[in-house]
């Protein structure tokens, strides 16, 4: 993990210094941060490693501007969103969200949302999950970005402003936005459950 | 909270119950890796004062320029008249020669 123990300022002298073992502490430090925003912000048909080997080569092609304005870990983890973002981007169509494309568990999930017949039970979670995130792929990166920071990882609008570096009334503007696309979403599929 | 509200809610709650216990520790050879790649590329450069104004003196010079044209609009104008009036001029000169 990120902890404080670490020596940055020691590490990154050493890396500028082209050490290649400071490199390979620092990468392998990072790691843990770098993938866990990779698995959070993943785009379909793109590997968590190849991923997470092009954040930290960004990191390193960048490592000159970094001002020490903002602690380490928060400059890699804010290239690390961007990077995601990028890469949601270049995919550009996101497929029909349709029931079919559902799993037994992730279908039966949002039923009992939709209808709310009965309670959830702690298995459901894992299906939950899943579903969620097929939810959020419907929707545009940057507002997708907002709703898992904000709804899935519950931090604060100034936290997300933090990370991502977008103000914090465009993130509520997103935030917004991303949340009357999902309430589409689920009143289709209610209609089309319905017919 | 309107029905969607409740909806999203509740389906959040119980996805925030899956915990990721995938592995978070960097796969062997990795860091290695990354590292070895990241010996051969430049590091790039810090960003010169130049860079990091050039925004800022764009906006600045576009303002410049707005406001240079609002106060000459007037003169501008009344320029242009004048032309039309000396075209308007030259085309009567023309027809009485004729």
């Amino acid at each position: 993990m990120a902890d404080d123990s670490f020596d940055f300022a020691g590490c990154l002298e050493r890396v500028r210094q082209r050490d290649q073992s400071a490199s390979r502490q620092l990468v392998e430090h990072l790691y843990p941060l770098v993938i866990r925003i990779v698995r959070s912000h993943l785009p379909r048909r793109v590997a968590e490693e190849d991923l997470a080997q092009d954040i930290f080569l960004k990191m390193f092609t960048r490592l000159a501007q970094y001002q020490g304005n903002v602690p380490f870990p928060h400059w890699v983890s804010r290239i690390a969103v961007t990077t995601c973002i990028d890469q949601l981007r270049a995919q550009k169509r996101r497929p029909e969200f349709r029931w079919a494309d559902l799993s037994e568990n992730e279908a039966e999930v949002l039923d009992n949302v939709l209808t709310d017949e009965r309670d959830t039970t702690p298995g459901d979670a894992l299906a939950a999950r899943e579903l969620v995130h097929k939810l959020l792929d419907q929707l545009k990166p940057d507002d997708r970005l907002v709703i898992q920071l904000l709804d899935l990882e519950q931090k604060t609008i100034a936290e997300i402003s933090a990370r991502t570096g977008w103000n914090q009334t465009l993130v509520k503007v997103r935030a917004f936005r991303a949340r009357r696309k999902l309430q589409k979403l689920f009143q289709d599929l209610q209609n089309k459950e319905k017919s | 909270m309107n029905q969607f509200d409740h909806q999203w809610r509740k389906l959040i709650a119980l996805a925030r119950q899956a915990e990721d216990s995938r592995d978070a520790t960097a796969p062997y050879g990795f860091g290695t890796r990354v590292a070895a790649c990241a010996g051969t590329m430049p590091f790039g450069r810090a960003a010169v004062p130049v860079e990091k104004f050039a925004l800022r003196a764009l906006l600045v010079a576009a303002a410049f320029g707005v406001a240079a044209i609002a106060v000459n609009f007037t003169t501008f104008v009344t320029s242009t008249q004048t032309d039309a009036y000396v075209a308007a001029d030259v085309v009567g000169d023309l027809l009485d020669l004729s």
